[in-house]
């Protein structure tokens, strides 16, 4: 369970953020559990906010081959919706399969991609 | 023809890949790579030229110039999806250039390895041509001349068709 990306903006509190997306994992891991046999056909789980910091709203959504993706949302941001978030995780998802198919890539590998980096950039700055 | 060739293309994209970086394992110099990549192209060219023909139902070529047009518009085409834009560049009229403004091949690689900066990623194309046109007589060097993954500004193929034997037998008489 080790983080293959993670990037923030601004770069201040990078450490506070790696601590809320390791917390967050737990309450991943709960969601999944919980849902259980329900959402076995589905092929993607938005799980939607996780849980709410005193700053921040945290959003996770996993993959059917368990890969999870976890957004750090600033609390006071609050004209990003639902549909936006959703729509953010497609995002991610469809640029990390694409670097899935790198034949250079090994899965498990740290993700080094131009190209991912810049989806994401591209994202935050529009939050 | 080329609607079937998408709804395969990512397995097609992703088994080529699959080769190149397993040759990768098994090769420690780039060039050693390339060189098995052509060799495998070769053969897969010497093959493909009969499905190429049989499918394309095309005249016989007259002149070089036609053979590189050939190439570009109907086979890649066929097989790729792409048409490069074919240009002749020499004066003699035996040198080619098709430079490839789309490769499916390399969809999905963003950019070569750091320790694989000399592989050339789609050599495989260049041992095909090279078999495809010795099967129809015409004795050809295939090879990258520049390359997009390896920081060229194009991706271009050269082909340069050399004197075949019976010509030199010819011009003794």
């Amino acid at each position: 369970n080790y983080p293959l990306y993670i990037r923030s903006v601004p770069t201040e509190n990078e450490l506070k953020f790696h601590y809320t997306v390791h917390t967050s994992l737990d309450v991943v891991d709960e969601k999944i559990s919980a849902m259980g046999k329900a959402l076995v056909d589905q092929r993607e789980l938005y799980l939607g906010l996780l849980y709410p910091t005193e700053d921040y709203k945290v959003y996770g959504y996993v993959t059917n081959s368990k890969v999870k993706f976890v957004m750090v949302v600033d609390s006071s941001n609050t004209a990003l919706r639902d549909n936006e978030i959703r729509s953010m995780f497609r995002k991610l998802h469809n640029s990390y399969t694409d670097i899935m198919c790198n034949p250079f890539y090994n899965p498990g590998d740290r993700i080094h991609s131009r190209a991912f980096d810049n989806m994401v950039n591209s994202m935050m700055m529009q939050v | 023809d080329s609607h079937l060739f998408w709804q395969s293309r990512e397995l097609f994209v992703l088994t080529y890949g699959a080769l190149v970086a397993q040759l990768c394992k098994d090769y420690e110099k780039d060039e050693d790579v390339n060189t098995c990549l052509d060799r495998m192209g070769y053969g897969i060219g010497v093959r493909l030229i009969d499905d190429f023909l049989a499918r394309s139902a095309v005249k016989k070529c007259r002149s070089y110039s036609e053979t590189a047009d050939m190439i570009a518009q109907v086979a890649f085409k066929m097989y790729l999806g792409v048409t490069p834009s074919v240009s002749c560049s020499s004066a003699a009229g035996n040198q080619f250039s098709l430079i490839l403004d789309k490769n499916p091949l390399v969809d999905f690689v963003e950019e070569l390895p750091a320790e694989r900066a000399s592989l050339c990623y789609c050599n495989l194309l260049c041992g095909v041509i090279r078999g495809a046109l010795e099967m129809v007589h015409l004795a050809a060097e295939v090879t990258f001349l520049q390359d997009k993954l390896r920081g060229d500004a194009v991706t271009e193929i050269g082909i340069t068709f050399l004197r075949k034997a019976e010509d030199r037998k010819h011009k003794r008489n």
